[in-house]
């Protein structure tokens, strides 16, 4: 868990980051989102000190960050930034490596750790291990990236635009396998990105920042129902707001007893992903299943509609 | 309005920090000057008095080289140079007193050489010692730590260059420096020196005009001749290896053969000892810098430019005169600086083979054991290169400013 | 590199080797060069010796001006020494002004004759180049990579020697590489202040008249440097393909 309190940043008169609290539960991800200069980076930046905060503090765990050696700190904390700045110089294999090479990990132990780690992030250790950076695909590199700040096993990640330098079909790949990677390890997340829909696919909470201030910090429902300043509802978009709502709801909500024609939808599947089915097809209801096939209900356009209708 | 642009400016700011500390601080490097000054004011001799031209001569320190007055006032305007670089930041005020140091240092040296020589002694020779030499290297620093921090434009380089050498150039014509070794020197070999300089002048520059006469075109040739461009500059790359007093001693043997042999070659001054071999080793170290900036300078023209001219209807030939060559011409430039520079320094070289230029003065006065008769030779290379950097850098900047 | 040019840079490395231990056997090709029965093999002295002086005067001083200048070029990037940096890069562009022959002149009387003011010259001059090269290499490197050494919490030591300087290495490497041929040059001048080396033929040649002697001395000295270039050339490829770089291959 990470608390941070009224933390604040200052270059000379100009505030960067004024007077910040916000609380991120253990295993969950937190996106900060913002506009350029919001100064969203440099509050990222100051949770694993590589900007010293003016005023304020930084818990992990309840422990004080300005009580743990800067890089000890570090080591604890994974990174990773816009283009990944992986080692040119070194495979991708040592890229892996290196922090727990920092905290001298005996040999066998890195190997297992790295062939580990590619395979989670579906790159053939074989094949890869002794590539270099420069061999690599955009998404290849970006996956390294992650895997190499998620080496030493930290409870903490920190991601700045971790998908600003991936082309629109790769990224939203990346961000599922991100997810699905994070739902497994339990890694808490601290993301900064300036995109909106990244930030509503990929946060448990979404931080809004705006001139150095953090105008609302809030699940992305109720981001969507309950604005809390006008700056937030322009930035969420009004005009996709039901649609935003819709793909955060599952179809179990929408639920409807009966039976209807056609191909069957999972019931985990987002009220979005149904809605766009049943204009597809041109079916009013079409039939719901869950995960072993076996039939639950129906999931209907009116009902959807309804259930729009009551969450906005 | 999902999509906001780019990320937050705060990482670069931390640079600003280090500006705001204290305006008065002790400065890092302003103390290693102001140590230096120190270390040139009471533990080095100031200048250096020979009772003739060969013989070992005896350090004078500063209090025994001038009159009490001018004593004084080289300590006081030292000393103001050492605390202002020490304690104040502001380049334009630390530049001001660097200038101010070395417009007195400079004038009190020849003072000192006046004061120095017994009366009527002509054989008496005296000249700047490590003093004199720590001073004007402390002073020159700071001006010059100043000056790169101001970040001059071309033509304020130029001003101050021109400043510079107006104000030595007021010292030699005003008679000031007279009564020092170097000037006695030279005041012997007056003819000669000048007709060396012509000569140094003549190999320099005459093989740099050669260079670019061949050069160009060869450079243009070899970008649009990819395979011959990898022959053209390898085997230039080649050439530039080979030392200047080998590249000499190669050339000698042909020549020298064309010489006993083609009577018209002879007739036409080209003998294998002396400038010729000497100009077309310069002509060819000057060729590789001349083609590859050439080519660089024509790959660095964007491909969009070029389409866009081909376009419009430009021929071939208008194409490189009014779209490429004038893109291309401030990296051509720098490679004519590095040539220009390059020529002056090894022009020295020359007169190891008979083919004269200020290296005659540095080989005799290696000969005969005499720094002043070294520096004679040795100073208006380095102050004529120096030129030249500082000219053609200057014109560098302004022709990249145009395109 | 192709059998073609594995063959021509172990034809002239042969060559060179031969020449210098039995430079009897090219007496030959020097004979037509000389005139009145003047030798047509330096015979002054041993090539082999004057060549391996030659070297050891090179070597010595571009060990002694790598390590001044890479110090200095790594003090001048830090945060300490910061305040340098600015001047330090104007002094190698004003230094590079000189020419290496003024730097030799000038060292002549207040070392007198010999190794010496060579040594000092070669010192003196060879900083140049591996100082400027050293500072490029350092701040070439992507602020990215550094950052993100920053953040996985390498200490600036480790940062130092695990990123930077390995990245810096072929940069580093051509800026020796250059020191080492200016130094050759130079190293040969030096033989009118008395140092051994393989100037000493040349200048034989040039005082004797013998165009013989000076034509061998310059082949020698001009074998020996594109030798040498050629060879350092191929070690910073291998080196920048180890890190994992593509290179140019006219560099």
């Amino acid at each position: 868990m990470i608390e941070i309190e009224h933390l604040t940043k200052r270059y000379g008169a100009t505030i960067v980051v004024e007077d910040v609290s916000l609380r991120v539960d253990e295993g969950t991800i937190a996106v900060i989102v913002g506009t350029s200069g919001a100064g969203k980076s440099t509050l990222l930046r100051m949770i694993n000190r590589l900007v010293e905060p003016s005023a304020g503090r930084v818990l992990i765990d309840g422990q004080d960050t300005m009580a743990i050696p800067e890089d000890e700190l570090r080591h604890r904390i994974g990174y990773v930034i816009q283009g990944y700045g992986l080692f040119p110089h070194r495979t991708v294999a040592e890229n892996i490596a290196t922090v727990p090479r920092l905290l001298g990990w005996d040999k066998r132990r890195i190997a297992a750790r790295i062939e580990e780690l590619l395979d989670l992030f579906q790159l053939e250790p074989g094949e890869f291990a002794k590539k270099f950076p420069h061999e690599l695909s955009g998404g290849q590199q970006q996956r390294v990236g992650v895997a190499r700040a998620l080496a030493a096993k930290p409870g903490l990640l920190l991601m700045d635009e971790p998908f600003g330098a991936l082309d629109p079909v790769i990224r939203s790949k990346a961000q599922d396998d991100l997810v699905a990677i994070q739902r497994r390890l339990g890694t808490t997340i601290v993301l900064v990105t300036h995109d909106m829909n990244e930030a509503f696919q990929l946060g448990d909470r979404i931080a809004v920042m705006d001139q150095a201030r953090l105008l609302q910090y809030d699940t992305p429902a109720q981001l969507l129902t309950h604005p809390a300043e006008a700056f937030v509802e322009q930035l969420v978009g009004t005009a996709e707001r039901p649609f935003r709502l819709l793909s955060l709801t599952r179809v179990q909500a929408a639920l409807e007893p009966g039976a209807a024609d056609g191909d069957p939808i999972l019931v985990s599947e987002s009220l979005r992903d149904a809605l766009s089915r049943l204009i597809w097809v041109g079916r009013d209801a079409l039939p719901v299943v869950d995960a072993t096939g076996a039939a639950l209900g129906r999931v209907s356009v009116r009902g959807i509609l309804a259930h729009g209708r009551s969450i906005a | 309005m999902n999509t906001i642009s780019s990320r937050t400016t705060a990482p670069g700011m931390s640079s600003l920090r280090p500006s705001l500390s204290l305006a008065l601080s002790l400065d890092r490097l302003g103390s290693v000057v102001a140590v230096l000054i120190g270390v040139a004011l009471f533990a080095c001799p100031f200048v250096i008095y020979r009772a003739n031209r060969i013989v070992a001569g005896e350090g004078r320190m500063l209090t025994d080289a001038l009159p009490p007055p001018g004593v004084l006032i080289v300590l006081i305007a030292a000393l103001g140079v050492a605390s202002c670089a020490a304690l104040v930041r502001n380049p334009l005020i630390r530049l001001a007193a660097a200038s101010v140091g070395l417009g007195v240092i400079f004038p009190a040296v020849g003072w000192s050489a006046g004061f120095v020589t017994p009366a009527g002694n002509t054989f008496a020779r005296v000249s700047p010692s490590l003093g004199f030499w720590l001073l004007a290297l402390s002073f020159a620093l700071l001006a010059a730590d100043a000056l790169t921090r101001l970040r001059l434009g071309p033509w304020a380089r130029i001003a101050a260059m021109a400043a510079a050498a107006g104000a030595v150039a007021l010292l030699l014509v005003s008679g000031a420096w007279n009564d020092l070794s170097l000037l006695k020197e030279y005041a012997n070999r007056q003819d000669i020196f000048w007709r060396e300089a012509g000569q140094h002048l003549w190999l320099a520059l005459g093989s740099m005009t050669a260079a670019c006469l061949v050069g160009l075109p060869l450079g243009i040739l070899a970008h649009r001749v990819r395979p011959l461009r990898t022959a053209i500059l390898q085997v230039l790359n080649i050439v530039q290896t080979i030392p200047s007093i080998a590249l000499f001693g190669i050339l000698i043997a042909p020549l020298g053969y064309l010489s006993a042999h083609v009577p018209l070659a002879a007739a036409l001054g080209i003998h294998g000892i002396g400038a010729a071999p000497a100009f077309i080793a310069l002509f060819l170290y000057s060729l590789l810098p001349v083609v590859a900036n050439t080519v660089t300078g024509l790959n660095q023209v964007p491909a969009a430019v070029s389409d866009a001219a081909r376009g419009m209807g430009l021929s071939a030939r208008q194409r490189l005169c009014q779209v490429d060559l004038p893109l291309a011409l401030p990296v051509i430039l720098a490679g004519i600086r590095i040539v220009l520079v390059q020529n002056l320094g090894l022009a020295t070289v020359a007169a190891l083979i008979g083919g004269g230029g200020f290296g005659t003065f540095v080989f005799q006065g290696i000969g005969q054991t005499a720094i002043d008769l070294v520096l004679l030779g040795a100073i208006p290379t380095v102050a004529l290169s120096f030129v030249a950097a500082i000219t053609l850098d200057a014109i560098v900047d302004l022709t990249r400013r145009g395109s | 590199m192709s059998a073609r040019a594995f063959a021509l840079r172990a034809a002239a490395l042969l060559l060179l080797v031969l020449f210098v231990t039995a430079p009897g056997l090219f007496a030959f090709a020097f004979r037509p060069l000389t005139v009145n029965g003047a030798p047509a093999i330096y015979n002054q002295g041993s090539l082999l010796a004057l060549t391996l002086s030659h070297l050891r005067i090179v070597v010595l001083a571009t060990l002694a001006s790598t390590i001044l200048a890479v110090g200095l070029g790594i003090f001048v990037t830090r945060p300490s020494g910061a305040e340098f940096l600015p001047l330090s890069r104007s002094l190698v562009n004003i230094g590079q002004t000189f020419p290496p022959i003024a730097v030799l002149a000038i060292a002549v009387p207040l070392v007198g004759f010999g190794e010496k003011p060579t040594f000092i010259a070669l010192f003196l001059y060879g900083l140049l180049p591996i100082f400027e090269n050293t500072l490029t290499g350092l701040m070439d490197v992507s602020p990215q990579t550094l950052e993100a050494a920053k953040g996985m919490g390498l200490n600036p030591r480790q940062r130092l020697m695990q990123v930077e300087l390995p990245l810096a290495l072929p940069v580093i490497l051509a800026g020796i590489r250059l020191s080492v041929i200016i130094s050759l040059g130079t190293a040969t001048i030096g033989s009118t202040v008395a140092a051994k080396g393989l100037g000493e033929v040349i200048i034989a040649g040039l005082q004797s008249n013998n165009v013989a002697f000076v034509l061998q001395g310059g082949l020698v000295v001009a074998l020996l440097a594109v030798l040498i270039h050629d060879g350092m050339g191929l070690a910073e490829r291998a080196v920048a393909r180890r890190l994992g770089r593509p290179v140019d291959e006219v560099a």
